[in-house]
Formats: structure tokens, sequence, C-alpha cells
């Protein structure tokens, strides 16, 4: 089965080998690229599937007006539709437009009048090599992770103007350092922090920006041997053995339902993907057969598998992962189902170098590579809107909508097993528990079909009620009488041969 | 004749309940049948191909379309084989007065409890939802624990063991069952070189005349 699985894989590689050959150009200015996609089924087989997603916009220094860009460092759209993007070399946070049209760029931060901002002693605020931007919707603000100078900056969300600063928190213990990296702000206004290689955890801030504590848990992964030769080594031993330290969280977003979600490429942690609750833990739902780690098989035993950098999740659950190591985007819905897999590193258009930041824009994707200068805006590929549109419409309960589209999705890749799945669910929302069976075994979905076949049997049940209970009472009937016969006769041969004595004992 | 086949019949059943007696009859009264226990084998062999194909949706997670039934019946097949053979060997070496087709039967016979219950278990996978599967893995746990007091029962008599001797020759059995695979291995990997060296300087012969 691994041969086989292998064999797979070469396939899809040799296929994303023959991209130059494929690459078709669908938009008359040959903007858009088609990237090769793939999928994993049920067995974790790498199965071929359309891209769900196409280049739609390349944007670099030339669209920007010339502002100077050196660097890409975190991307973050609001939900009318504007990309916020940080430039951590020249200092900026760049504003775009949904169609990625140069709208504004702030360095030097300005008050509500207009004016540059200045702090007590006078001087000029400027961004000092930012690395991450959040647009916090319910306060319409814009947080910066002003990591060079150590301080969170608030924007406001309409006309960018300084709001206020967040410096270290007084009540952070000990002389740690306040670099802040990537930050997120969730629906209570409390600030979530990560600070790069910190294994305490991802920093949580009160809405004032007071230290409340460190969050999330990060296990390291720890192998049996590690711990035996730990039980035996002295003290001495032991202070030279390298120590083991919690990974450190390396980007961080907020789902449609308040949850923080945060994505580690650390090789020694356990789980890459995280959801955390309210203590801190993770609740990342994942299937049975499979869990969130991308790419399951790898071609040498040095490759170190897929090392996720950002997390982008819409509303409805559906989260998309980018992958540092391969320039692949994965695509989860919010079940941990993966749904497609697309993109590549590489020297041609549409390929990344060193991808940084991933963000959903509606249903676009927004992704940036930091060495190559740019963003990609990805467009939904007729395949990738059906995915996501039945995804959609099964979260909020639309059966019949996300019916249609999970239909489309199968008629556009006959050998997609989520869409099979979506079909089946939408049949077993509305009691045809046959047809479901019939879609979930298609799609190799052995949970629901479980489902789906207990209200089958039920139906079947209840229709063949007579047969089964007449057979059953003739069951019980027939042991009931050949009890009592076998009774009957036990006692007229315990009675012959006593009757027998007696004769012999009269003679 | 046909009371022969009956009486054969009769122990088979006998050594469900009664391991102990029916073994020693087997063994030293001669009541036991080498092709009910070769047909036994065989027909263990053709039910995990039929296991593979036709467990329930709910409970199967192999790749059917995978599936290589040959390899599934030689794979549980040479299993057994190989340890007839393993333990036959290690029991000769200590003491054990069981011979190849002794341990041929045992594990034959052994193996019935085991086909009846997979066969239950086929059948009733394809009625079950997720939740009962727990109560078929039951009836095919019962199957594997008759299976392995039958096997150490039938050894212990066969050879005329104690308990203890009885799973250390077993252990020994599979250190053995490893020795025999890497020989194999061996023998076929050195046998595969010959082979090339012998073609290679075929074909040196033919290319220079």
């Amino acid at each position: 089965m691994k041969r086989k699985n292998w064999k797979c894989l070469g396939a899809v590689l040799a296929a994303v080998m023959m991209l130059p050959m494929t690459v078709q150009a669908s938009a008359a200015d040959g903007s858009n690229v088609v990237y090769d996609g793939y999928t994993y089924d049920y067995y974790g087989n790498a199965k071929d599937s359309p891209a769900a997603f196409v280049l739609e916009r390349t944007i670099t220094a030339e669209n920007l007006n010339g502002t100077k860009l050196s660097s890409v460092d975190d991307v973050c759209t609001s939900r009318d539709g504007r990309i916020f993007f940080i430039d951590s070399l020249e200092s900026r946070m760049n504003i775009l437009d949904s169609d990625g049209n140069y709208l504004h760029s702030v360095k030097l931060l300005r008050n509500t009048e207009g004016k540059i901002a200045l702090d007590e002693e006078g001087n000029q605020i400027m961004l000092t090599n930012p690395e991450g931007v959040w647009v916090h919707e319910q306060e319409q603000e814009i947080y910066i992770a002003d990591t060079g100078a150590q301080r969170i900056v608030v924007l406001n969300l309409e006309d960018y103007s300084l709001k206020r600063i967040i410096g270290r928190p007084d009540n952070l213990s000990g002389d740690t350092q306040f670099k802040p990296s990537k930050i997120t702000v969730d629906f209570a206004n409390r600030i979530y922090v990560v600070v790069q290689s910190s294994y305490e955890g991802i920093l949580e801030l009160t809405a004032e920006g007071d230290f409340s504590g460190y969050y999330g848990v990060n296990v390291p992964f720890y192998s049996f041997m590690d711990y035996f030769w730990k039980s035996i080594a002295s003290d001495e031993q032991k202070a030279q053995m390298s120590k083991t330290y919690a990974p450190a969280f390396n980007n961080i977003t907020l789902d449609g339902e308040g949850f923080v979600m945060a994505v580690t490429y650390d090789t020694s942690a356990q789980e890459y993907v995280f959801r955390l609750n309210s203590k801190g833990e993770n609740v990342l739902r994942e299937q049975e057969n499979m869990t969130v780690v991308g790419d399951i098989w790898s071609m040498h035993s040095d490759d170190m598998g897929s090392q996720f950098v950002d997390i982008a999740v819409t509303d409805y659950g559906t989260y998309a992962l980018l992958d540092r190591n391969k320039g692949r985007i994965f695509l989860y819905d919010f079940d941990g189902q993966i749904l497609n897999v697309f993109g590549s590193t590489g020297n041609l258009k549409g390929d990344y170098k060193s991808p940084v930041a991933i963000a959903w824009l509606g249903d676009k994707l927004v992704t940036a590579d930091k060495t190559l200068k740019c963003l990609y805006i990805l467009a939904p590929t007729a395949f990738g809107q059906a995915v996501l549109d039945g995804n959609e419409s099964y979260y909020f309960g639309r059966w019949d909508e996300a019916l249609v589209s999970f239909e489309k999705a199968v008629a556009l890749n006959a050998n997609y097993e989520v869409a099979y799945s979506g079909i089946g669910k939408n049949y077993l929302m509305k009691d045809d528990y046959e047809t479901a069976m019939y879609y979930f075994k298609l799609g190799n979905n052995r949970e629901f079909y479980s489902k789906a076949y207990n209200g089958y049997r039920g139906q079947w049940m209840e229709e063949h009620f007579g047969i089964i209970m007449t057979l059953l009472l003739l069951v019980v009937g027939a042991v009931i009488w050949s009890e009592a016969r076998y009774h009957r006769n036990q006692g007229r041969k315990k009675k012959k041969p006593a009757a027998a004595r007696k004769k012999g004992e009269e003679k | 004749m046909k009371a022969q086949i009956k009486e054969k019949l009769y122990y088979l059943k006998y050594s469900f309940f009664h391991p102990f007696d029916a073994f020693y009859e087997m063994r030293f009264r001669g009541k036991g049948s080498l092709l009910i226990a070769v047909i036994s084998i065989v027909l263990f062999g053709i039910l995990q191909c039929v296991r593979y194909q036709y467990t329930g949706f709910v409970m199967n997670f192999t790749q059917i379309a995978a599936m290589n039934s040959l390899s599934v019946f030689a794979t549980w097949v040479a299993g057994f084989v190989l340890f007839i053979v393993s333990n036959w060997s290690v029991t000769t070496l200590l003491n054990g007065k069981g011979g190849l087709g002794d341990i041929t039967q045992v594990i034959g016979y052994s193996l019935v409890p085991v086909e009846l219950t997979t066969i239950v278990q086929i059948i009733l996978s394809n009625f079950v939802i997720r939740e009962e599967i727990m109560i078929v893995n039951v009836i095919s746990g019962i199957g594997i624990v008759w299976f392995l007091f039958m096997i150490v029962a039938g050894l212990c008599t066969i050879h005329e063991y104690s308990f203890g001797k009885n799973m250390a020759s077993v252990f020994l059995s599979f250190v053995a069952a490893a020795i025999i695979i890497f020989l194999g291995v061996l023998f076929f990997t050195l046998m595969e070189q010959m082979i090339t060296f012998v073609v290679s300087v075929v074909q040196e012969f033919i290319r220079r005349m």
C-alpha cells in the first residue's frame, strides 16, 4: 500500500514538474496561472484534482505609485476589501483596494487632524521594522506589531490616524524583550501577540495593554529513548543534555467563532495547527484517519514535511495553510477534512520563493512572498468556487444550496470524495438514507455512512415489522415446544426404568 | 468408510470442548485426520480473503481496489506453515513427542473455531453501525482466545510438555521462524546474484563471439 502511495505522489510530482508545459494562460493578458492541484483520499493516496485557485493578479513595487517595496511580511484584509500589508525593511504599511490598486501607505503616523504625531520628547512617531498587522473590525482599528520599536501601534481603520500606542506591559515579568511579531485581537478586545522563538506561548494582553498571561500549549515531541536516557542520567549528565523547550507559535489568526487559531513550523512540535479554546487547549477538529499535517508522504527522509507559516480562516471555518517548505497552500474545511492542495516553489509566474503570509479576501486569497517582494491575489476556479460555496452552505445549514454546489464540484472532478460526502450529508439531512448511503460509500465516509445506515436499518425494521415479529415468535415458539417435548421425554425415560425396577423387585 | 469419517468429525467437535483429551486421542490413538487439518488451514486462508473483500463498509478499512487475494492467502497460510516447521524443528531438539503431522493437526483443528467466528463476523459486519462494531469485535475476540487455548492445550498434550516449557518452545519457534526467513531471504538473494553472474557471463560470451 505504501508503495502505491509513493507511486501516486511520484505521479503528482511528475505532474508538478511538467507545469511549464501545462500552464495555460486563460486571460488575454496572460495573468492567470492555472496551478496543478491534488488532494488526499481516505487512504492517504495523493489524487489529482483541479486546483481550487488561479493566480489573478501579481502586485509588485510597480503597482505602488512609487512607494518603495523591500519586503512583504504580513497581510491582512478588512471586510470592505482593503488589503493591508507590512514591509518590515521600509517600515511601511501599504494599503490596496480589493482589486489590488494602490490606496495609501503609512510610515509616519498622523493624528486625527492629519498632523504628524509626536511622542513626549517631541520626536516623530514612525513605524520601525513592523512585522505584523491585524484589522479589528469590531472597533474599526488596525493593530500593527511594531517589532523594532517594541510596541503595538493602533490606528483608525477609516483614516489611518493614530489611536493609541501599547508599549511593553509594565507587569510583564523579568526583563524579557517585548518584540511583537504577529498579532490578533478577539471579540472581547483581548490582544494576542506572537513573539518569534518564544517558548512561553502566545502573549495575551488585556484591551488596555496590560499583560494577563501566556496563552496556548505547544507540546514538544519527545521520543521514548530520550525519556529512557534522561531517566538513568545523573544530574551532571542532565545538565549537559540539550534542553527540550516548548516549540514557539509562528503565526496567529482569529476564526469566525472567535477562537484563536495558530500555526507553528517548529519540527519538534507534536501538532502544527491549533484552534485554542479559552484555556489555551487545542480544540482543532480533525478527521479520524488523517490529522492536519499538510503533506502526508515525503520523498526523502530529510524532507521536513509541510511547514506552515501562516493560516487564514473564513467565517465558515474553512482555512488555508501556507507551507513555506514547498510553497503549497492547503485548504481544510472546519472538520479538518483536506479539500485541496496547490502551489509550488520555483521561478515561474505564480510560484513562491519564501511565502510568508496568507489572508482571505472574500472568496479570494491574498498571499505574500518575502523574497519576491510581491503579493499574489488568487481567485477561485469554477471548481474551487463550488467547493467553497458548498462548504459555506453546509456550515450554515443551507442543505439545498450545498447540494447544488457539491454536485457541481463532482461534475468538475468525479474523483472528489469530499464532494460525494457533501452530497450524502445533504441527503442524510432530508432522511433519504439509501441515497445518502450510496454517496457516502463513494466518498469513503464511514462515519456518516454508519449514521445513514442506522436510519435505513430503522426504516427497514419498521416496514418489515410484521414479518420480523412473526419469525421471532415462531423461533421462540419452536424453542419452547422443543424444550417441552424434551422434558416430557426425559420424564418418561425416568419413569420407565423406575417402573421396571419395581417390577423386578416384585419378582 | 462412512463410520470412519463420522468418527473423525466427532473428534473435531470433541477437540473444541475437551482439547486435552481430544488431542491425546489424536496423538496416541490415531483419531485425528491430517486431511481435515490441511483443509482447515486452506479454508482459513480463503476466509481471510473473503474477510478482506466482504467485511461491511463500516468496518472495512482496507483498500479493496488494491487487494491481491493471492498475496493475502499466501501470507496467512505461509505464516502457519512456517510456525509448524519451526515448532517441529525446535521441539525435536527439546524432547517433544509430537511429529510434523501432529503439529499440523493441532494447528488445523484449533483454527476451526476462528473460522466459525470469522464467518459470523463477516456476516454481522454488514448489518452493524459504528457503535456496534464492538460487539462484532468481541465475537472475533472469542474465536481468537479459543484458538489460543486450543493451541496451547494441543501443543502441551502432543509434546508432553508442562505449560512453562510449552511457552518457551513456542517462543523459540518464533525465533526459529525468524531464522528460517532470514536464511530464505539470504538464499534467494545469493541465488539471484549467481544467476545474474551466469547470465552476464553468457551475454559477454555471445557478444564477443
